[in-house]
């Protein structure tokens, strides 16, 4: 089990995160919580300069180049990146593409491209992608659909393969592929991994130490985070979910929904589900995350004490 | 080397920017904090001891508290009378009874602990005591010999931290108070940010005076004082004209203070006692303690750390 930090945290905006002294504050607090890998998010444009391939490259010179400014930081490499295809960006031509349609899979896959050979330059194992759109977004899944987007991540991950990255497929609170039997069915009909976002499946209604226990075989990555509340059923079905649901905007008015490890009322077991990997030995990247839950530097500093003094975390670094 | 942490901190709650001690949980969360980055001792202000007790049943209860998350205790008690009043001046005699009940109420509050440092500042805002002569020096020594001698009955060394701002800043001020105080009862510490702001090169300072160094405040400063911003009234902190921050944590680019070469002269002095980080105003311009503090961590673990080594 390896461990590594998200930084989507940090970019909480459009307009921050941009220049690169802000960006080695976020690495050297990483660094001295002890995490020596991170996990960057895709993103859009010249400002979200750690979320484009090219982007990086512009601003760093070579996949070399930006090792470099990581370890400049003591950061020693990317674990993973995440990549939502149906997220429409600039250098797309802001296209909005759907895993559901087979008619867009062309182009999704070949909008796969840059970050494969992104994260294969940069000697990282993971492209965490999110399998298909909101639910709110679309009509149920029905058999068709889910076999349709099976097929969609096993030609990328055919693709990343050539390159020696795997693809996993991060289930998230308010996808189309909602329901535990969703889920199943989604694996079954493709040889993508799953990545396990331990708040995201609690909120969504599955318990993750029981479906880990299931589907160990199947889980290539994890996203460790908390989560104090859980869909009372039909939340993710709002329109504008993201916004109604996820910053409550309507329903029930919850504006923060993650929470770091360890948090009071927590809903997450997750020393069970640590514990449980460890039983079986998992062999991928654990990535902690606090998405956008307040003060990054506080937040990062709350997990590595929880790691270290809950789950016998040994941190890297000096000390 | 032992790291201990002076605190300083803010952070967020529903009533805005507020220090921890706001309430148990939020006191809670920052221990955590500190604790995950491996620091070993904390410094707290005199005005603190009060809220802890209330939050933990007994400051030896926060202690205990502290210990639980890996610290080995609390190091240093900061007090101070950075504004002159008609009851507290160390610069006037007459107000020496007072500050002295004050400095024994305090060190009475950590009794039966094992803090190491009685931290004072040894005088109050430079415009309220000047001119400064060395006749009000002499007065301000006598008042911590006097106080430096009541805390080691207590087990706790009075320890003189000096501001930009204050009565004694100069070198030569420096140099005459440490002449009028006695090496056994009052001691010197060194912040690295308040003699370089003041033109004094805090690393010349520990050389001359590492017999009596018992602290240190790794801090750092972008700016010295050309423009006697330090006799600004009431107060130049935050309101020098034309400098809107002051004190920076170790590693941002500008910073004037040579931490490598402290650190190796800290080595090369056989000097085992704590060094401590001290954040001052860090969320100026929109920082966070938590990230100054990491970054000063870093600084700490992978710069300071192979100079040490």
């Amino acid at each position: 089990m390896r461990w590594a930090y998200a930084l989507n945290q940090w970019n909480i905006r459009m307009d921050v995160f941009v220049r690169h002294e802000d960006q080695r504050r976020a690495l050297k607090t990483v660094s001295a919580c002890g995490f020596d890998h991170v996990e960057l998010a895709a993103g859009t444009g010249r400002w979200d300069n750690l979320g484009r391939p090219e982007v990086i490259l512009l601003n760093h010179g070579s996949h070399a180049g930006f090792l470099a400014f990581l370890r400049e930081c003591s950061v020693q490499g990317v674990s993973s990146m995440y990549w939502d295809p149906g997220q429409p960006v600039e250098e797309e031509g802001w296209a909005f593409r759907s895993a559901a349609n087979p008619a867009d899979h062309d182009a999704i896959v070949e909008s796969a491209k840059p970050f494969v050979d992104f994260l294969a330059g940069v000697g990282a194992e993971q492209l965490v992608v999110r399998p298909a759109g909101s639910a709110w977004m679309s009509p149920p899944l029905d058999h068709d659909a889910i076999k349709h987007i099976g097929q969609l991540w096993n030609r990328v991950s055919e693709l990343a393969a050539a390159s020696g990255v795997r693809v996993a497929l991060h289930y998230d609170c308010l996808g189309a592929v909602h329901t535990e039997a969703d889920l199943e069915s989604l694996l079954a009909a493709t040889d993508a991994g799953l990545a396990l976002d331990t708040a995201e499946l609690t909120i969504g209604g599955i318990d993750p130490v029981a479906f880990y226990r299931r589907h160990h075989d199947r889980v290539t990555h994890v996203h460790l985070k908390d989560t104090r509340y859980a869909d009372t059923g039909t939340e993710y079905l709002m329109p504008g979910a993201e916004t109604t649901m996820l910053r409550g905007g309507a329903g029930r008015h919850i504006e923060r929904w993650f929470y770091e490890l360890g948090t009071d009322g927590g809903l997450v077991d997750v020393k069970g589900f640590v514990a449980a990997l460890r039983e079986h030995a998992y062999p991928g990247w654990v990535v902690v995350e606090s998405d956008h839950g307040g003060n990054p530097a506080e937040l990062a500093m709350l997990n590595s004490w929880y790691l270290q003094h809950e789950l016998g975390w040994e941190r890297h670094g000096n000390r | 080397m032992k790291w201990s942490y002076m605190d300083h901190w803010v952070t967020e709650t529903p009533q805005g920017p507020q220090p921890p001690s706001f309430n148990r949980a939020h006191m809670d969360r920052y221990v955590k904090q500190l604790s995950a980055l491996g620091f070993q001792g904390f410094d707290t202000f005199f005005f603190y001891l009060p809220m802890l007790a209330g939050m933990y049943g007994s400051v030896a209860a926060f202690e205990r508290f502290l210990q639980d998350n890996g610290f080995d205790k609390i190091t240093g008690i900061f007090s101070a009378y950075p504004y002159a009043t008609k009851y507290t001046a160390p610069h006037v005699r007459e107000t020496h009874d007072r500050i002295f009940a004050d400095c024994e109420n305090t060190v009475r509050a950590v009794e039966g602990l094992s803090v190491e440092n009685f931290i004072v500042m040894p005088t109050t805002t430079y415009f309220q005591v000047e001119p400064v002569t060395p006749d009000k020096i002499k007065i301000m020594a006598d008042l911590w010999n006097r106080v430096g001698a009541m805390t080691l009955r207590h087990g706790m060394k009075t320890t003189c931290h000096f501001e930009f701002w204050g009565a004694i800043r100069t070198r030569e001020q420096l140099d005459l108070f440490f002449a009028e105080t006695d090496p056994a009862l009052v001691h010197f510490f060194c912040d690295t940010a308040q003699h370089t702001i003041a033109g004094v090169d805090p690393i010349q300072m520990f050389r001359d005076y590492r017999e009596r160094c018992t602290g240190f405040h790794f801090k750092d400063t972008h700016t010295v004082d050309t423009n006697e911003a330090y006799r600004t009234p009431p107060d130049p902190e935050l309101m020098a004209p034309g400098v809107d921050r002051w004190f920076y944590e170790m590693g941002t680019e500008g910073g004037l203070v040579d931490f490598p070469a402290l650190m190796r002269e800290i080595v090369a002095s056989g000097y085992d006692g704590w060094l401590t980080v001290e954040h001052d105003k860090a969320e100026l311009g929109g920082g966070s303690y938590a990230e100054a503090t990491c970054v000063a961590k870093w600084y700490i673990d992978n710069v300071l750390a192979e100079v040490a080594a």
